[in-house]
């Protein structure tokens, strides 16, 4: 029997959709898991995916592709490339399985939602290859880090991390459960697929491919650059449905959506992927500074996505740009300082030639960061440990559930935007993290930040000890310097110098 | 005599730390528990100088004695942490 040709069935078939006569629409589509909108059956119906695929091309191409991401591990795993990696990219490599790999698998669970919920047949379609997708993501970033897991501790967060109360997993469960765990279909492919795939995956996933081809570590430029060409297609599912959206009077809250998303993904990136490019990542290997990375591949392009797409830039557009200079310097600074509390070893990066190349990357960087790991640094070279390690909880701000910091020394602009709410005293990092809240204040008043709980006396004892029992953080998985404070070497010479001359 | 929780903004820092104190310190004792946590471990101490309380956003300072269960100020309030050179 002849097969007919794939364009000869694929728009029937990505077109279908159900008459329901047995039950009413509502029944079939629910309005909390649907997000009609209000708008009826037939404007979904309209909805066109830039991107076309069949069911067997995608089997094909991502056996294919999975096949040579597999195949490069195991042409690699003798190579000990992991054992005779910089510790600093080690570092890049626990942050990232940590902080990604379950959230993958879990966004499996959002396409999902669209997938069986969504009023727009073709949406449905694309989610069914994103669930996929997602899954797949999850099992290999998984089995990935899996063989390093006897060589070290650490990499077993690539499977716990997500299911602690670490600070940083709290604060990425906080953003995703709200833009992808607990939203109906269509604000799901408007906040995880266009708001947070298509910018800022784009930026762990290309910038740290790039990083890793240049550390040497082919698997993982592997691994992560075939991932996304998963997340650039089915990142295009939430463009059809804001058109649809905009096209039916509904542009405000599209926007609402754009703007809450975008910045609850800047603030987890600028603590995640901002360290980790300029800071981790051995000086050698960056190819770009994490400014000149978000200017050119996430501003640029969600500046061109945005206008093409009908919408305004976010109204907070002028403090993000400014924040790209800064806000991921204060996130290295305090995941340092407080490195017992994360997964990692955090790598200090602040070598008289780190500090050159972060001066001229971000000038007046010695003036103010500088200035307190100038304070750090005279504790490790003098030996006086104790201060170079933290005695008290950072406040961490109720939206993001990050630090609320700021610029340090001689620009000290640290500001706490703090809001009453029903009898609570709330703190935010920002204006805007404060504007997310009071957009839909009920979604999340009841929830209690780390230092809440603290207070609440859910951590116990109330101290260092208790605190990392209470983040499911074992011996052996503490955080403490990456390179065993190597670096202040070229210091304590410097001071020998100026001390014989 | 309670526990008394606030926000330390301490000049210079690059972060907001919880701090605990009693409803019966002075504003001078706020400071000093606040400088535990931010001088010598980021911000260098600045001779000659004292550490003074203010509201955030606020132009005066809250009195050197003043106790913290008068100063009005609620728990977890942000209270900033600046430099000051005295007078005379």
């Amino acid at each position: 029997m002849a097969v007919l040709n794939r364009m000869d069935w694929y728009d029937l078939a990505r077109s279908t959709n159900w008459t329901p006569t047995y039950v009413t629409e509502d029944e079939l589509f629910p309005p909390q898991l649907a997000g009609a909108f209000g708008l009826p059956q037939n404007a979904w119906e309209k909805y066109d995916e830039p991107y076309k695929q069949t069911y067997p091309e995608y089997v094909k191409v991502q056996r294919d592709k999975d096949a040579g991401a597999y195949s490069v591990k195991a042409a690699l795993e003798r190579s000990r490339i992991f054992e005779n990696a910089d510790p600093g990219w080690k570092s890049v490599m626990k942050a990232h399985y940590g902080a990604i790999a379950r959230g993958e698998y879990a966004a499996a669970s959002a396409e999902a939602r669209m997938m069986r919920f969504s009023k727009a047949p073709g949406m449905r379609n694309m989610s069914t290859l994103g669930c996929l997708d997602e899954i797949r993501h999850g099992q290999m970033q998984l089995y990935f880090p899996h063989e390093h897991v006897s060589k070290d501790r650490q990499m077993d967060w690539a499977f716990k991390a997500y299911d602690t109360n670490d600070w940083a997993m709290i604060a990425a469960r906080h953003f995703f459960d709200d833009i992808m765990m607990t939203r109906d279909a269509i604000s799901v492919s408007i906040m995880l697929t266009f708001s947070f795939e298509t910018g800022f995956t784009n930026m762990q996933f290309l910038g740290l491919a790039a990083d890793a081809a240049e550390a040497g570590d082919h698997t993982f430029a592997n691994l992560i650059s075939s991932i996304q060409t998963d997340e650039s297609r089915h990142a295009q599912i939430g463009g059809p449905a804001l058109k649809i959206l905009i096209e039916n009077g509904q542009k405000a809250e599209a926007q609402k959506r754009v703007d809450i998303a975008v910045w609850g993904a800047w603030k987890l990136f600028s603590v995640l992927t901002g360290p980790i490019m300029d800071y981790y990542t051995p000086l050698e290997h960056r190819k770009q500074s994490f400014k000149e990375f978000m200017e050119e591949w996430i501003v640029a392009q969600f500046e061109r996505a945005l206008t093409d797409m009908g919408l305004e830039l976010p109204w907070y557009w002028d403090i993000f740009l400014k924040d790209l200079s800064e806000t991921h310097h204060g996130m290295h600074l305090g995941s340092y300082f407080w490195r017992p509390t994360v997964w990692w070893n955090p790598a200090a990066g602040v070598t008289p030639a780190e500090r050159d190349w972060l001066e001229e990357k971000y000038p007046g960087w010695n003036d103010t960061w500088g200035q307190c790991w100038d304070v750090i640094i005279d504790n490790v070279v003098d030996g006086n440990m104790a201060m170079a390690y933290p005695e008290t909880l950072p406040y961490v701000c109720n939206m993001c559930q990050l630090p609320i910091l700021g610029t340090p020394g001689k620009g000290w602009n640290v500001k706490d935007y703090p809001l009453e709410y029903k009898g609570r005293l709330y703190h935010f990092g920002s204006e805007v993290d404060r504007w997310v809240f009071e957009q839909e204040p009920e979604r999340y008043a009841g929830h209690l930040s780390i230092v809440d709980r603290f207070l609440a006396g859910m951590i116990q004892p109330m101290n260092l000890e208790g605190a990392l029992a209470y983040m499911n953080i074992a011996p052996g998985e503490m955080g403490d310097d990456a390179h065993n404070y190597a670096w202040a070497e070229v210091y304590r010479a410097l001071r020998e110098t100026r001390k014989a001359g | 005599m309670a526990l008394f929780p606030l926000t330390s903004n301490f000049e210079g820092d690059f972060v907001l730390q919880l701090v605990a104190v009693d409803t019966e310190n002075t504003m001078d004792e706020v400071a000093a528990a606040a400088a535990v946590h931010s001088v010598g471990r980021r911000v260098r101490a600045r001779p000659g100088h004292i550490l003074r309380i203010r509201r955030q956003g606020a132009d005066e300072f809250l009195p050197r004695t003043m106790k913290v269960a008068d100063s009005g100020l609620k728990p977890t309030e942000t209270v900033e942490v600046i430099w000051q050179m005295p007078h005379g």
